[in-house]
């Protein structure tokens, strides 16, 4: 598994470098956008996965749930903390400013502050019993925010972020290169994620 | 064994009964909460020297003031029980649920205090008139529903910590913030008057009832 995800890195990062042409007007260096959507929808997807464990964990009461739980959302806490220094420089060569507390900019900082928050409750609390319960009991508080936080808000609130690839007309608007690799590369992202989850 | 609604509502309100005569023979909770905001309205107002801010600064200024005044009394809604030792006790003599929604009425009656103590210094010091008065008093109630209630939670969450410091706020802030921001934004409304967003005040109604029914659920599980 490991040399195919090598492999699949190398390859798409070689296409990324030396197939797919440079944003317009932008240059080479907003290929990092490459970097910054899969990242982005992996600590997403980490934060639901350890959400998943966690509801497990109350339900059944086993410990590796617990576990795996907190594993996903020590891979998340790293996968956004990517994201959210890819999408800073991204908004430099784009807007001209790191950071501008755009929504979406506002949502991924709220993801980092849940995730900082539900580790740190882990490292809080000594007793392992308890330890489990509140953090598996924190993890499904927080995901309550996502709807909020990633579809509602962003919506109400003007933005200057880029329409999402799955944007509300259905139709990505973007060159067939640049979607093939964007989908390639999430596809690698989320593949490099469910490995770490599953090595010991 | 299942309580009935009724038997459930006296459990519930005498665990707000025993909270608010010890809050107000130790003054402790809400001293601290007053004091917070008393402070932190006066290093504002210290800082800025009576400049005219304009209204959106003034909502954001209210709402941190009352997030972090608010969090340095909620915290501690379950360590009187915890450190008496008598929170099993407690929780021997009510159901889960009356325990719950007890402590949460009560945070939500020191909450409301705390505004009603806050906000006619705040709009004292920074010069500052409400063109919406019913839209401001609507946009507290359901901000301090909505604090109250993950409030209440979050207290149950961090009683079996070690290190407390700082914890309570870090952990309740990011859970408030689908509350946060539409409340800033209606305040600015309700200062500036003008055009008000209707949407943002059902928003922060759902998100309300949703925090309400998940502390209901989850609580169950810290048994």
């Amino acid at each position: 598994m490991l040399k195919f995800l090598v492999a699949l890195t190398a390859a798409i990062i070689a296409a990324i470098i030396f197939f797919v042409p440079p944003v317009k007007g932008l240059g080479d260096l907003a290929k990092i956008i490459f970097f910054h959507v899969p990242t982005a929808w992996v600590s997403v997807i980490a934060f639901f996965t350890s959400a998943f464990y966690a509801a497990k964990f109350l339900r059944t009461g086993e410990f590796s749930c617990d576990e795996l739980s907190a594993k996903a959302a020590r891979l998340g806490f790293i996968f956004v903390l990517l994201a959210t220094i890819s999408g800073a420089i991204f908004s430099k060569l784009t807007w001209g400013t790191f950071w501008n507390w755009d929504p979406r900019q506002t949502t991924i900082f709220v993801l980092i502050l849940i995730y900082g928050a539900y580790l740190t409750l882990r490292a809080a609390v000594s007793a392992e019993k308890i330890r489990a319960k509140v953090s598996a009991v924190y993890s499904l508080l927080s995901v309550l925010t996502v709807p909020f936080l990633v579809f509602i808000l962003p919506r109400m609130y003007f933005s200057l972020h880029p329409e999402p690839v799955l944007n509300s007309a259905g139709r990505p608007e973007m060159d067939a290169e640049i979607l093939i690799a964007l989908i390639a590369a999430v596809i690698d992202a989320t593949l490099i994620f469910w490995w770490l989850m599953r090595k010991k | 064994m299942k309580l009935s609604n009724s038997r459930l509502f006296e459990q519930g309100a005498a665990i707000f009964r025993k909270d608010f005569l010890i809050g107000l023979r130790r003054r402790a909770s809400f001293a601290a909460m007053a004091m917070f905001a008393l402070t932190s309205l006066a290093a504002l107002s210290l800082a800025t020297r009576g400049e005219i801010l304009e209204p959106k600064i003034l909502a954001a200024l209210l709402w941190v003031v009352i997030f972090f005044a608010a969090s340095a009394g909620i915290s501690g809604t379950f360590d009187d029980e915890e450190t008496a030792g008598t929170l099993s006790t407690l929780k021997l003599y009510a159901a889960p649920q009356a325990v719950l929604f007890g402590k949460m009425f009560f945070t939500f009656a020191s909450l409301a205090a705390l505004i009603i103590f806050l906000l006619p210094i705040f709009l004292v010091l920074f010069d500052c008139g409400v063109e919406e008065i019913f839209l401001l008093v609507t946009t507290i109630f359901f901000g301090a529903v909505g604090i109250s209630s993950a409030g209440t939670l979050t207290a149950a969450l961090t009683t079996s910590a070690t290190v407390k410091g700082g914890l309570f706020p870090i952990l309740l802030f990011p859970v408030t913030l689908p509350i946060f921001l539409p409340a800033i934004r209606l305040t600015e409304f309700a200062f500036a008057g003008g055009e008000c967003g209707a949407e943002f005040l059902i928003l922060m109604a759902i998100y309300d009832a949703i925090l309400i029914t998940a502390a209901s659920i989850l609580y169950d599980y810290l048994d």
